[in-house]
């Protein structure tokens, strides 16, 4: 991980445009965000997608990071893009619905490959819902403290720590 | 991972602000045990063919970023100039207007009213002062003429001399 230093020295050289500070952020981040976005897609082509719309999302969107915990504030723009992709889907599925009869045989809900589906993990985590899912992956990948995750969430500490703790506790139920 | 270190310290405390030690003990434990299993099972990391895609795309968000910026700055530079040129022009007009001859309007002292006027005593309050002593010395004249003021006339006239001059310089004094 970057020292506070020099993720400072590196911000400061993206506000002013520069290609090769952008590229060292995407060598610090760009695993742990595509690891939050395929654990709760479950699929590497989406990933992919999610991660180059967060980074050129970084692009426009840095001159408006006014310090703090940078972490806090991109892992809430990959949540953003994450929550975007999630209706988009809805409107797809909506989509499939209405065209079922005509295209039943041609075209079919998107499903996870097996390959993506490969580790126990990945399948495990699917069981849980939703939000359980996202906040033990954000947990994870941002490496946020719960205080950042609820501000996050505007929601109180202690509705983040009982959802998370049920979360973790099914998660090691799931796994054994 | 120090940060995490630090969070799983946190965990038993911020469980304690809910829940009593014993389930902010098993709390933690929960929490580490999830995280150790998230970490054993790491997910897959992007491509480099996706990371040097990104940057690339990157490199041409940022050529966009440069060119926008560069014509916002054109704009800029052109309003500037146009309000410059604006200001000039009107100083211009302004200087022009300055350096003209003046033209001096003259007024006459005594209203033109009164001027061309034939009954000057109901025109200006003075003269019709001016007027009505005049009548005075003219009867006193007349009376002195008849032998009104009797033996001491000469010293009347003298009296009326002075009076008349005083009367004059006064007007000429204004």
């Amino acid at each position: 991980m970057a020292k506070s230093e020099d993720l400072t020295r590196i911000i400061t050289g993206c506000k002013k445009g520069n290609a090769e500070c952008f590229s060292q952020l995407v060598d610090i981040y760009s695993r742990r965000c595509y690891g939050y976005f395929y654990r709760l897609t479950g699929r590497r082509e989406i990933s992919d997608d999610l991660l180059s719309e967060l980074f050129v999302k970084l692009v426009e969107k840095i001159g408006s990071y006014k310090g703090g915990s940078f972490e806090g504030w991109l892992f809430r723009i990959a949540s953003n893009i994450f929550h975007d992709y999630l209706r988009s889907k809805q409107r797809y599925k909506k989509l499939l619905e209405v065209q079922k009869k005509q295209l039943e045989s041609k075209v079919t809900e998107p499903k996870y490959g097996e390959d993506d589906r490969a580790d126990k993990l990945q399948k495990e985590i699917d069981k849980l819902d939703a939000d359980t899912r996202e906040l033990i992956i954000l947990r994870f990948y941002s490496q946020l403290s719960f205080k950042e995750i609820a501000e996050m969430r505007s929601e109180p500490i202690g509705t983040t720590l009982s959802k998370l703790h049920r979360g973790v506790k099914r998660l090691r139920e799931l796994m054994e | 991972m120090d940060k995490r270190s630090q969070n799983d310290e946190d965990v038993k405390a911020l469980f304690e602000k809910f829940v009593n030690r014993e389930q902010a003990e098993q709390a933690a434990e929960d929490f580490l045990e999830a995280e150790q299993i998230l970490r054993s099972c790491p997910a897959p990391g992007p491509d480099d063919k996706v990371t040097a895609g990104i940057k690339s795309q990157i490199a041409w968000a940022l050529l966009d970023r440069k060119e926008i910026a560069f014509k916002r700055k054109a704009l800029k530079a052109v309003a500037v100039a146009a309000v410059f040129i604006v200001l000039a022009a009107l100083s211009v007009k302004l200087l022009e207007k300055q350096s003209q001859p003046q033209k001096i309007v003259y007024a006459s002292i005594i209203p033109r009213a009164i001027w061309e006027s034939e009954d000057i005593a109901s025109d200006d309050v003075n003269l019709a002062t001016l007027t009505a002593e005049i009548e005075q010395i003219k009867d006193e004249m007349l009376a002195l003429q008849l032998g009104d003021y009797g033996e001491n006339g000469s010293s009347a006239v003298e009296e009326l001399e002075m009076e008349f001059i005083e009367i004059n310089s006064d007007f000429w004094k204004g």
